[in-house]
């Protein structure tokens, strides 16, 4: 026992010395002369492994989007198109009309940092790559809504890409646009010689097609597993040497925008936890940081350390309180209702999210800044589910609900408490719970916050149906059809396979919300799951009165309560390096891109004089 | 005297009793800081059993007040809720110290048992019980329990206190057992058995009540163990979240008020250290007063 209170103090002790470590030498990081270093973070990927090799799909991988790996194009963060991007190995592209193709125009003078010419063979091999992975336009899984049909080089500089039309979707384009390059003569083993074949037979049907489907899946192990013996990129940096502590690039000086790249050099930090971004912050250390959740406090002190600057911007993610409507009482609407009329949204950021968030004005199911875009005037008539204690206990009364003693019991006097779940290290969802736990508490209603080790387990769990309350990401845009799927989706038991809707009972089929098939709105009955379906094939403007609906649907059914959107905090620092751009639409990219990779290839960084 | 010694008279006894606590009271005024212990164990202790009546149920909190400094108001600041710290260390303290106190009973019940029962039996017993002994010793605690906090929730501190005493008996029962082995070849233990006394009298009467003070300090040291190892398992985020926790407020402190950043958030870091810290200086300090009054050597001027 002593042995092991000895490594439980001695941990302590280092952790403690680590962080004062790094808060206390942070202040001579802050000055420093322009241009030369530029020092950041991988901020999707905490925890830098030295032996990880330089390849795009290991999740390890020391390979960072945007400075060392190219992507065809930069898609942006749109309001409403998810097909706008700015030109990565693309110089530029045309998407047909009724979005059945894209030709994509490679970069006339880009080339990799060995030297050798960016070419159409490249870009295939690297959609071959990505069909092993599975992506949203390259996928094997038969029916895939937006997938693509047929990958054709037209010369050594273009490439069409055609969509299968058996179920299109409006954002192939950006699917295809959101596609790794990698150099075809250091990758060419990876993929075995018959492999377009062999795709060509997994997008058939029948025993061979499914035998096809598991080989082409089976190569995606390999894939993620390539070493290649040293970086070679196509982008405005090459990989040159990786410490546990850090990854230093140097400047590609192939590369064909390579006059306009302001920095000689970059460096990612090594970090664990927010904690130690934080630090580094506020020394004043990291040029660029992606989006951290900081308190307030610490945001305050981010905010004065020298040079240090926070843009805030439009980011597509809401958070909701998502019940399992198979479990009582949360079945019945009135109980959701009631729960929504009883809790504070405002209160609820300013203690979780104070300088991430805004509270969510409704429930919509849109993030209320995209909200104007998709539903116009509706959205002020949706319910607001301001404060009221009175209309929640007059819709608790309704659900059959009793108050004894001031405490809430369930319609057969059995007790009911509110047991909510979130992953362990979500410090602002963790916030966020307690505090609705204070507040439901508050008015009689008894309540719980219960952790999950990890965000996988914790979706598994909840994917399982043991838990009655969660936290869950929605409003996913910019695609109409992520924005609602998110709600009337898999989760809620529509799966859409080869464009045919199907719903599963509530137990069944990832299906835990559990909500019902049917919802009447403005008296009539719509099926909300077909309706989202519906988006995934639906031009803009058809969409909008099916986002209506649905908006709708939610607002009053209540699926999820809406809590707050998330607002785009990017950490810059003007110390060094100025320029740094105050447009959202590309103060976030696509999935895995690092926003100030993308800044620096186009020129828009320029060092401080 | 010796007429009055050999039939044990109530009247003596109780005298014994009486010049044991004269020498307690002189031991303890000796040095003020045994003094001190004392009146900190008894704290921690009125803490846990009546602290958290002073405060409602759930501790409310005020969303214009988060994650404040220290004031007159709140002593140690508030928590990123707007609760007063000094209130979630108070009502937190059930939790520690209760199974702080299970462990240290389980770790001292069972270490001095075996121990005992291996060291008088001796022979294959001992054989047997001590190589479990060394194999429970070569087992590491903390890898072990984080293992454990995967399946099991310890939402219960008497739960914790089982699990971290199953642990932690091992080195009491070896060092119980070595006692025990030198004790029993001494002259008092030959005369009694001489004297034809049955085993459960000498291992009651004479065995125990000269290792009880060596026990009593085990399992005084076993509470801040097992106080360091539930802490720091809560600190490592293993552990279901309470937000009263000592160790949760550890972990919150760091990664969500950021006190290693903001003074802001000092209070919140401080004021669960700071319990920690003194009951283990209590303890140390109890501990010392213990020897002394037990230990004839330190006790003669």
């Amino acid at each position: 026992m002593k042995r092991l209170a000895a490594v439980v103090a001695l941990l302590g002790l280092a952790t403690a010395t680590a962080c004062s470590g790094g808060s206390s030498n942070g202040s001579g990081g802050g000055s420093g002369g322009g241009g030369g270093l530029f020092t950041t973070i991988d901020v999707n990927r905490p925890g830098l492994d030295a032996s990880a090799p330089a390849n795009p799909y290991n999740p390890k991988g020391n390979s960072f989007s945007a400075f060392n790996a190219m992507k065809i194009g930069w898609v942006k963060n749109h309001l409403t198109d998810p097909n706008q991007a700015l030109p990565g190995i693309a110089a530029s592209w045309e998407i047909a009309p009724d979005n059945s193709s894209i030709t994509l125009h490679l970069q006339p003078n880009a080339k990799w940092s060995d030297g050798q010419p960016v070419t159409a063979e490249d870009v295939k091999l690297s959609i071959g790559i990505a069909y092993t992975q599975g992506s949203t336009a390259f996928a094997v899984t038969p029916g895939a809504a937006g997938a693509a049909a047929d990958v054709t080089v037209v010369d050594d500089k273009t490439l069409k890409i055609t969509q299968d039309m058996a179920n299109p979707s409006p954002k192939f384009a950006r699917g295809v646009l959101d596609t790794t390059v990698v150099p075809a003569h250091v990758w060419k083993d990876v993929l075995p010689a018959d492999f377009w074949d062999k795709l060509k037979a997994a997008r058939g049907e029948g025993a061979d097609a499914e035998k096809a489907r598991e080989e082409v899946t089976a190569l995606g192990e390999k894939v993620l597993a390539f070493a290649p013996a040293k970086d070679v990129s196509a982008g405005p940096f090459v990989l040159e040497r990786v410490n546990p502590g850090e990854a230093l690039l140097v400047k590609n000086k192939n590369f064909f925008n390579a006059a306009n790249v302001a920095p000689a050099q970059v460096k990612f930090l090594n970090y664990t936890g927010n904690e130690q971004i934080w630090n580094y912050l506020t020394a004043g250390k990291l040029d660029h940081s992606g989006f951290v959740a900081a308190p307030t406090d610490v945001m305050n002190r981010i905010k004065s350390a020298p040079g240090n600057e926070v843009i805030k911007g439009y980011s597509p993610v809401a958070v909701g309180m998502a019940f399992n409507q198979s479990k009582k009482p949360y079945d019945n609407v009135h109980v959701r209702r009631g729960l929504a009329y009883l809790i504070n949204r405002d209160e609820v950021t300013k203690v979780a999210s104070p300088e991430g968030g805004t509270p969510a004005v409704t429930t919509s199911g849109i993030h209320q800044k995209a909200a104007p875009a998709w539903i116009g005037d509706t959205a002020a008539q949706l319910e607001p589910y301001k404060p009221d204690l009175a209309k929640a206990e007059e819709e608790f009364k309704q659900a059959g609900l009793e108050k004894k003693d001031g405490k809430w019991t369930l319609a057969d006097g059995k007790p009911w408490k509110v047991s909510m779940h979130a992953p362990a290290g979500f410090s602002d969802w963790l916030s966020a719970q307690e505090n609705i736990k204070s507040q439901l508490i508050k008015a009689g209603v008894d309540a719980e916050v219960v952790t999950t080790a990890d965000y996988p387990l914790y979706l598994e769990e909840l994917a399982a149906g043991k838990y009655d309350v969660g936290f869950w990401l929605m409003a996913l845009g910019p695609a109409p059809y992520d924005i609602f799927q998110r709600l009337y989706g898999a989760s809620n038991g529509w799966t859409n396979v080869a464009g045919k809707v199907q719903h599963a009972a509530p137990g069944k089929n990832g299906n835990w919300m559990g909500g019902p098939e049917e919802i009447e709105v403005d008296g009539t009955k719509i099926n909300p799951g077909e309706l989202t379906a519906k988006l995934n094939t639906a031009p803009a403007e058809e969409a909008k009165p099916i986002m209506v609906q649905l908006a709708k649907a939610a607002n009053q059914d209540l699926p999820v309560i809406q809590l707050w959107d998330y607002v785009n905090n990017q950490f810059v620092n003007n110390s060094r390096f100025t320029g740094w751009p105050h447009d959202d639409e590309i103060l976030r990219l696509g999935s895995g891109v690092l926003a100030s990779g993308v800044w620096i290839q186009l020129g828009m960084i320029k060092p401080k004089q | 005297m010796s007429a009055t010694l050999i039939p044990e008279t109530g009247s003596a006894a109780a005298s014994m009793r009486r010049n044991f606590w004269r020498g307690v009271w002189r031991v303890m005024r000796r040095k003020p800081s045994r003094m001190v212990g004392v009146v900190i164990i008894v704290g921690f202790a009125f803490m846990a059993v009546f602290g958290p009546m002073f405060y409602p149920d759930h501790l409310p909190g005020d969303t214009n007040a988060i994650t404040k400094p220290p004031s007159w108001e709140h002593w140690f600041g508030t928590d990123p809720q707007g609760r007063d710290v000094l209130a979630l260390v108070v009502t937190g303290s059930r939790y520690v110290l209760l199974s702080a106190a299970v462990t240290a009973l389980i770790t001292v019940v069972l270490g001095t048992g075996l121990g005992l029962f291996s060291g008088f039996k001796r022979g294959r017993w001992d054989t047997v019980l001590m190589r479990i002994t060394d194999m429970k010793l070569t087992i590491p605690g903390l890898p072990l329990l984080l293992v454990l906090a995967t399946v099991w929730k310890f939402g219960n501190p008497v739960q914790m206190g089982l699990v971290l005493g199953l642990l932690g008996w091992g080195g009491v029962a070896r060092a119980v057992r070595a006692q025990t082995l030198s004790l029993r070849e001494r002259g008092f233990i030959e005369a009694a058995r001489g004297l034809g006394l049955s085993t459960s009298h000498i291992i009651g009467k004479e065995l125990l009540p000269s290792m009880a003070p060596y026990i009593a300090m085990n399992m005084l040291i076993a509470v801040t163990g097992a106080v360091y190892a539930q802490v720091g398992l809560f600190f490592l985020g293993v552990l279901p979240y309470e937000s009263n926790n000592w160790g949760v407020m550890l972990n919150l402190a760091v990664f969500q008020a950021g006190a290693m950043i903001t003074p802001y958030a000092l209070g919140y870091l401080l004021c669960p250290l700071l319990a920690i810290l003194l009951l283990t200086l209590g303890i140390v300090l109890v501990v010392d007063a213990m020897d002394e009054i037990f230990n004839p050597r330190l006790r003669e001027e």
